[in-house]
């Protein structure tokens, strides 16, 4: 009896014990106080997508009892009008907006149900299994590709963009200012197209770069690599009795770089031209002139002040950059032929008008959001002195 | 050839910058050697090419600067002569904190905000003496022990923004002692701090010249600073050394007309006014309280009193001084006067307005009375910001920026009209009235502050408040400002609240001193009771450290010998 | 005050020229700022010479990109070269050659005798399949010369009945074309409709859709950042918990579930386009939004904005004449760095087939057709629009870019 209660209602046990926690230790720490205060903002946050969520959800055409009426058709059944309405009031489609959003919010919060996908007529957790989880792992792909390129660029190109093109300094001979302007005119050259590249992935839209790329292949000869895994290994499993198959791990590399490589582009230039901004402006402040005066030089000053100011609130904004990834990632998805989440949310928005799927998928995304959001903001506070004076006081 | 006595010898120093408008000399033909444990004063206003110096002795000049072939700068290391312009890679280390460091001006600014002040101590140590970090860190302390920072070892691993004003520039000191360096650049050192804990840091550095025989090139805008510490002085104007010699020659008997300018901005303690007339008030400060929330987390929120139930009378027609160090609430006090500070208890009562038909001739707001009749007081009352950077609308022409009372108000029936008095304005506040196309990005600091003040007056209020007016001034621009106060003090019978931490401006100016402390009261008197023969304990101190020139001491011993005298006497 | 300056040789080097700097305002300032950057500079002549292509683009163009103007003759034609000189000669004017279709080469002698598997390897063959059925002969004796400002199909060259102005310059003039056909400088497509002018008519429509979007956010920015920042207070926080929620969800999705509501109403292809932008436009406040709020409470809290305060100016004289011009620069930078997002949302729309689409010329829609394999494989001229739209969005992050490091006022001391 008890067992099913808690079974049924687990993680609203969940999130309350992890309140209960934070309020407990926050009467003792300003910090905890603080934590304390983002969970219940990140809750509060939350429940206002869903609400957005559900009520955009509504614009979609036809309900439930539409589609459960007109698959009974394809049965063979003649339906009425009448019919159509008796349908709506037992699943209480008749009752207005704010109380179908409750039941469904109340269901999520007791037991992290999602709700029921009409259209494919099973749970939407089932429906969606781990392919939420496959985009989540795309979209971190790309983010990490993207600032592995955007971070050093970004570093180089803020400090080029105030140096000269030519050395005209006369304190040096005229053989070291020809050297030295060479070398300027290399490095400016190379700023500029690292940036040429870098903002190629932004103009270039995601669905051309990954048609492109599959163009090539198709000249080339080659199978695209569409999909997850080609034909030859999709039906094998992980690991047989010759133990684990490292063939499949070989294929499934080969296909995954492909929208992690798309979206991954795309996103470089915005997190190059913040990096670049970041550390500009962390150059110019007073402390680096002043660790520069007493002797600090080359790697440990530039690594040690500027971009190690820098790179805190770089991290500040890894949330709304994975939605931003997660934007793109829907038609990148159409293009290769993924089967993860994000090509479910096109095919339950523009083809089957599945609203509670797509209500469910668009509240998870902005679940990872708000929960990579308040991580990031608690390990800051924790981490940066400055973050904590402004948070903290 | 560096001459043997000397540690740093600077020969035909020229450095120009590159800028758009073509190539600008910031400093010329400069000339100059410092002797060990000789603490050479290098003064001048902004943009006179003293930083330039200090910068260009540690060959950080800014990008666009051209060091030219000629200069030499030369340093005495290692019984060899160095030149300075020659060294590369590591032997810069020599300059940038070996034999050569440097303690800035904002010491806040100057230490890296998420490092903390031990580790980048300790790692000065470390690039400079080679130390391990336990030794670097234990010397760190020592240091910081010896500098007079209480709690040394927990100070240590603290962060900048921890620390007090005073313990930060301590800190700084305790970071440029901490390579053990021969020679210590102070780019004013001691101007962003108050005047009391100045005093204690002027102390704190020639009691380390004392102990280690560091030689010291103190940078600074303030004579008066100059004629404790140093012992050679350089006065230097537009890049050029106009006058040098010991601190005697230069400022008990200056030659150059600059170097004159400069000393008249010192406060003259011997020729103060005596106490004028007392007038009526103008306006009454009534038991006034100022507080305001502070933002605390969550629960705890307290509020904060910046103004502690204040009474005074503002005497019309005259300079009051309001004096007090950084958070003393004297701000508070002058924007709560033209109810731009929102009143806790109490009341502000404008008493004394000259009656006229467009003028209300009492005004009365405060606590009960939370309106602010805002149209009534702008008529009357003014404001001219410390700022002149941000109190002037950059996308407004100067002439769009005095009329803005008029304009905002509409109280001139033509833009003629409006015109007319502008321009009427500007003459009195000697403002080129050509200028007034031009937008404020166009004008120095002084003449901005010109334009702040022709805003002030162009409705011909009777009371202006003055917040810090003079600051962010050269001194010789200040003594300027000062003179435009005086004169429209006695040309238009203005009453002005001058609030200043300066005392040397309080002295010049103002003919009344408040002075506040913590939100308080602590003394008011005529200008020639307060600097002679202040009552109470802490204006005692806040007088004491004002640097003077000695002659300018005697004057307060005489003074406060006649006092005794007539005490004595009576 | 001169003469102490030449005294010590600092009189500045610009003497006539500085009353132009001085009586310069904060525009004018990051004008020159920006004409620093070589890279923006260039960049921006690029954005200038397309944005003008496509605001006149029935000048520009030789051909109608309609239906009407379709060149029959030349379907799926490639691109016609312009020669100035060939084996039979040099020529002052450029010219283009004449084409002419070539006849079917289907062997029907074979079909008629072989039967049904004389049909199958026909069609195997590929011969029926349409850029077969298409193939051009250049014919090099027959130049035809191009003709400058020539007069061609009618269209309206300044139109100001739309904001209530009875006024119509209908003209027929074009900058060039040829004496007889058409010339078809980037091929044309299926239809016959001319590729090179339909791209120059879809830079301005794909460009008026983002000026439409943006300039609906801009205002619900305002309103929301506005009120917001101003008020302060409990409006402030549930103003900015909405916008945080808005925040968190990804805009293209959201934009997909408008789109195909707007599908269920019946709208013509104009209202469709509007109703597209300002979605997006309503949508997107959120980020503009937020600074505009921080920005205003930083500005509330400067000396001018008291001093005004204090010279008796109303809360309206404030926000008007102070607290607005002061992010105009701001925001013009902010709208400049955004439109590429807005024309990608557009496409992205355009792409999944929910925002314009054919006959409409946008670039979404031009674009869209590179999902074709016929074009990717027969039809590689049609990716122009492709390369034009690159382009235009690289033009637009380089002049944000530099107008963003110009308007930056820390820049000054760089």
């Amino acid at each position: 009896m008890i067992g099913s209660f808690l079974a049924s209602t687990w993680l609203f046990w969940l999130l309350l014990s992890v309140g209960g926690l934070l309020f407990w230790r926050s009467r003792s720490s300003q910090y905890f106080g603080f934590v304390l205060n983002r969970y219940l903002l990140a809750l509060l946050t939350l429940l206002l997508v869903s609400a957005i969520v559900f009520s955009l959800m509504e614009v979609l055409p036809g309900d439930c009892a539409e589609k459960y009426i007109a698959y009974k058709n394809t049965q063979g059944e003649t339906i009425t009008q009448a019919d159509i309405d008796a349908e709506r009031v037992r699943m209480g489609l008749d009752k207005p907006l704010v109380h179908r959003w409750a039941s469904w919010i109340t269901d999520l919060t007791l037991r992290g149900d999602l709700g029921f996908s009409c259209a494919k007529r099973q749970s939407v957790n089932v429906a969606l299994g781990n392919r939420f989880w496959m985009s989540f792992a795309f979209c971190i792909g790309g983010l990490v590709f993207a600032y592995l390129i955007a971070v050093p660029f970004g570093i180089f190109s803020a400090f080029m963009i105030n140096k000269p093109w030519t050395d005209r300094n006369p304190q040096h001979s005229s053989a070291k200012r020809l050297l030295n302007t060479v070398w300027l005119f290399v490095q400016k050259a190379i700023d500029l197209k690292l940036r040429i590249i870098s903002y190629l992935g932004l103009a270039l839209p995601n669905f051309l770069l990954a048609l492109s790329i599959i163009l090539i292949y198709v000249f080339a000869g080659e199978s695209t690599p569409t999909g997850l895994f080609s034909d030859q290994w999709r039906d094998q499993p992980w690991f047989n009795e010759s133990g684990f198959q490292y063939g499949k791990l070989d294929d499934f590399i080969a296909h995954i770089w492909l929208p992690i490589f798309v979206i991954g582009w795309s996103a470089t230039a915005l997190q190059l031209q913040t990096v670049r901004a970041l550390v500009v402006d962390e150059t110019n402040k007073l402390y680096v002139d002043a660790a520069k005066a007493r002797g600090v030089s080359g790697v440990a000053l530039w690594a040690g002040y500027p971009v190690r100011h820098s790179i805190n609130p770089l991290f500040n904004s890894v949330g709304f950059d994975f939605q931003r990834v997660y934007n793109d990632l829907p038609i990148v998805a159409v293009v290769i032929g993924l089967t993860d989440s994000a090509s479910l949310l096109i095919e339950a928005l523009a083809m089957t008008n599945d609203q509670e799927l797509a209500a469910a998928i668009l509240f998870l995304v902005a679940l990872v959001v708000i929960s990579m959001n308040f991580v990031t903001d608690i390990v800051l506070a924790a981490i940066d002195p400055r973050v904590r004076r402004s948070v903290l006081g | 050839m560096i001459d043997q006595e000397n540690l740093l010898q600077i020969n035909d120093l020229n450095v120009s910058f590159n800028t758009d408008e073509g190539s600008v000399q910031a400093v010329e033909k400069l000339c100059m050697s410092i002797k060990p444990a000789e603490i050479v004063g290098l003064v001048g206003e902004s943009g006179s090419g003293k930083s330039v110096t200090a910068k260009a002795i540690m060959r950080m000049t800014a990008r666009n600067a051209v060091v030219a072939k000629q200069s030499q700068l030369l340093l005495q290391h290692q019984e060899q002569s160095i030149d300075i312009m020659r060294l590369r890679g590591d032997g810069l280390k020599l300059v940038r904190g070996g034999v050569v460091s440097m303690i800035f001006q904002e010491p806040m600014a100057s230490f890296a905000p998420a490092i903390t002040v031990g580790d980048q101590i300790v790692q000065c140590i470390q690039i400079h003496l080679g130390y391990s970090r336990e030794e670097a860190r234990a010397e760190g302390i020592r240091l910081f022990d010896r500098v007079g920072i209480n709690e040394p070892e927990k100070r240590f691993d603290q962060y900048v923004y921890e620390l007090s004003g005073g313990m930060r520039q301590r800190a700084m000191i305790a970071m440029a002692l901490s390579s053990k360096p021969k020679l210590l650049i102070a780019d004013e050192p001691t101007t962003a701090l108050d005047v009391t804990i100045q005093a204690q840091v002027l102390e704190l550095l020639l009691e380390l010249r004392e102990q280690t025989g560091m030689a010291m090139l103190f940078i600074t805008h303030d004579l008066g600073v100059i004629s404790k510490v140093a012992d050679k002085v350089m006065v230097m104007q537009k890049g050029r050394v106009v006058e040098s010699g010991s601190v005697k020659q230069v400022l008990y008997s200056p030659q150059h007309q600059y170097t004159k300018r400069l000393l008249d901005a010192l406060p003259h303690l011997s020729d103060l006014p005596y106490a004028p007339e007392r007038q009526s008030p103008i306006v009454k400060v009534e038991d006034v309280t100022i507080s305001y929330p502070q933002s605390g987390a969550g629960r705890n929120k307290q509020s904060f009193q910046a103004v502690k139930s204040i009474s005074l009378a503002l005497p019309k027609g005259q300079i009051i001084g309001l004096v007090g160090e950084s958070g003393s609430g004297k701000t508070s006090l002058g924007k709560a006067i033209l109810g731009a500070a929102s009143i806790s208890e109490g009341q502000i009562n404008y008493c004394g307005l000259n009656g006229d038909s467009s003028i209300v001739s009492n005004i009365v707001f405060g606590a009960k009375a939370k309106k602010v009749p805002r149209k009534a007081l702008a008529k009357v009352a003014q404001m001219v910001f410390q700022d002149p950077h941000s109190s002037l609308n950059p996308r407004m022409t100067v002439r769009d920026i005095i009329a803005e009372p008029l304009e905002a108000m509409k109280l001139t029936r033509s833009r003629a009209e409006t015109d007319q008095r502008v321009i009427d304005i500007a003459k009195r506040c000697q403002i080129d009235v050509t200028h007034l196309r031009r937008f404020p990005h166009a004008f120095s600091g002084g003449q901005r502050q010109r334009i702040s003040i022709a805003r002030a007056l162009i409705c011909q209020p009777q009371f202006i408040v003055a917040d810090e007016s003079v600051a962010a001034l050269d001194v010789s621009t200040q003594a300027e400002i000062l003179s435009l106060f005086k004169q429209l003090r006695d040309d238009l019978g203005l009453t002005i609240l001058f609030i200043s931490h300066d005392l040397s401006v309080i002295a010049n100016l103002c003919d009344w001193v408040c002075v506040m402390r913590q939100g308080e009261l602590v003394e008011q008197g005529s200008v020639r009771q307060i600097f002679l023969t202040p009552q109470q304990q802490y204006t005692q101190q806040l007088i004491a450290a004002i640097p003077l020139l000695d002659n300018h001491q005697k004057a307060i011993d005489t003074e406060q010998s006649e006092v005794e005298l007539l005490s004595a006497a009576g | 005050m001169t003469t102490i300056m030449n005294l010590f040789g600092r009189a500045k080097s610009k003497n006539n020229t500085d009353e132009s700097y001085y009586t310069a305002g904060q525009m004018a300032l990051i004008k020159a700022r920006f004409n620093r950057k070589l890279s923006g500079r260039i960049a921006s002549w690029i954005l200038i010479t397309t944005l003008m292509l496509g605001l006149f683009a029935s000048f520009f163009s030789p051909v109608d990109p309609t239906i009407k103007g379709a060149d029959s003759d030349y379907r799926r034609g490639a691109p016609q070269m312009v020669y100035f000189w060939d084996e039979n000669g040099f020529s002052l004017r450029p010219f283009t050659y004449t084409y002419t279709k070539e006849g079917a080469k289907i062997d029907l002698k074979a079909l008629a005798g072989g039967g049904l598997a004389a049909l199958d390897a026909l069609t195997s063959s590929g011969a029926l399949t349409s850029s077969n059925q298409n193939k051009y002969k250049v014919d090099q004796d027959k130049r035809r010369y191009l003709q400058f400002f020539v007069e061609s199909w009618e269209y309206s060259f300044l139109d100001l009945t739309p904001i209530g102005i009875d006024f119509e310059w209908r003209t027929k003039l074009h900058l060039f074309g040829v004496e007889q056909g058409q010339v078809h400088l980037m091929g044309t497509d299926e239809d016959g409709k001319d590729v090179f002018s339909r791209t120059l008519h879809a830079i301005w429509i794909t460009i008026s859709i983002a000026l439409v979007a943006l300039v609906v956010k801009l205002f619900s920015s305002l309103i929301v950042g506005g009120v917001s920042g101003y008020f302060g207070g409990r409006i402030d926080a549930v103003l900015m918990a909405i916008t945080e929620a808005v925040r968190v969800i990804p805009p293209i999705p959201v934009y997909l579930a408008c789109a195909v509501a707007l599908a269920q109403i019946d709208l013509t292809s104009v209202q469709r386009y509007f109703a597209i932008a300002v979605v997006i436009g309503l949508l997107d406040f959120a980020t503009l939004g937020r600074r505009l709020r921080t920005h205003i409470l930083t500005e509330r809290n400067q000396d001018y904005v008291l001093a005004a305060q204090l010279s008796g100016a109303s809360n309206w004289r404030v926000i008007w004449v102070h607290l607005i011009p002061s992010f105009t620069s701001y925001i013009i930078v902010d709208t400049l760095i955004n439109f590429p997002y807005v024309i990608l949302a557009e496409t992205s729309l355009s792409f999944l087939g929910l925002g314009l689409t054919e006959p409409v010329n946008s670039l979404g829609v031009l674009l869209q057709k590179a999902q074709d394999p016929d074009i990717q494989q027969n039809m590689v001229w049609q990716f122009f629009p492709v390369v034009i739209f690159v382009v235009m969005v690289m033009a637009f992050v380089f002049v944000g870019d530099a107008l963003r490091d110009a308007a930056d006022p820390h820049s000054e001391n760089k």
